[in-house]
């Protein structure tokens, strides 16, 4: 199951954003990119590397600039 | 002068817009009371059915639009891309019946009124429907505002009252429970409480009809 998968690769869940983050990884999924992207896409995604020093988001629409800053600063 | 937000102008247009959420509520439980008389008249005294208007609070609209956007963030530099018109629950009424046998009799007879509300059941994951939930206008009032009514087992809807309250609506606050309502300890427990609910409601009713 998909939920295991992020448990698994030690993703929290944030209840108020609907999102699963790894703050060591610095990456965030969306309930919605979870829910329709399939398991493989998932693994796939959690294990590939990311050059960015700030977090990548992982969303079926991209996120603008301001959602983004205040996620990272929601994340911490 | 600080700017207004997203939040600000959402809260504005609440309070434009509760007047006819009164009224949608108003007029919805009206509706609903008077179809649902004649289960009522004819109840046995063990038997309930509870009808109970809510309006969601404004606080509480702006948190439910601000949660339908995908990383439940809204995006301040876009105001016009948000409006509380887009909640499907603005006025609501939740309809509670025990036992559960009752549910399908009342579903029934405010589908027969509401016909061209929409249906949106709650899953109880294993393939039914835990709850009937219907998504529509009352048009004599408002064209605008989405209203929903819910018939829900008594026992459930009950506990849904402090589940959601203790976990639900606290969880983005209270730091214990943040990061941890979604765990599988708490989800299994969840899950455990409604099925032990509804069996309870299934072997009652064997009782009677033997």
């Amino acid at each position: 199951m998909k939920k295991d998968i992020l448990r698994e690769a030690d993703y929290r869940y944030n209840f108020d954003r609907d999102i699963y983050f790894n703050r060591k990884a610095k990456k965030a999924f969306s309930l919605e990119f979870v829910d329709d992207k399939p398991e493989e896409e998932l693994e796939r995604r959690i294990r590939e590397s990311t050059n960015s020093a700030g977090w990548t988001f992982y969303f079926n629409s991209t996120p603008p600039e301001g959602v983004k800053r205040e996620l990272e600063r929601v994340l911490g | 002068m600080a700017e207004r937000t997203v939040e600000d102008r959402l809260r504005e247009q609440y309070f434009s817009l509760l007047p006819d959420i009164r009224r949608v509520a108003w007029q919805l439980e009206t509706e609903i009371r008077f179809h649902t008389l004649s289960t009522l008249h004819k109840l046995k005294h063990y038997e309930k059915l509870v009808i109970k208007p809510r309006i969601k609070e404004c606080e509480s609209a702006i948190q439910a639009l601000r949660r339908r956007q995908e990383g439940g963030t809204f995006d301040q530099e876009k105001p016009e891309n948000y409006s509380l018109l887009r909640l499907p629950d603005l006025a609501g009424v939740r309809v509670l019946v025990f036992p559960r046998s009752i549910l399908n009799e009342v579903d029934f007879a405010l589908h027969s009124h509401f016909s061209l509300w929409t249906p949106d059941p709650v899953p109880d994951g294993m393939g039914g429907a835990l709850a009937q939930k219907h998504i529509g206008h009352c048009a004599a009032v408002s064209s605008e505002i989405q209203a929903e009514y819910q018939i829900v087992p008594m026992l459930i809807g009950l506990y849904w009252q402090v589940e959601h309250s203790a976990i639900y609506k606290p969880a983005p606050n209270v730091k214990a429970l943040r990061d941890k309502a979604d765990s599988e300890p708490l989800e299994r427990l969840n899950a455990n409480v409604v099925r032990a609910l509804l069996e309870f409601e299934a072997e009652y009713e064997r009782n009677l009809k033997d």
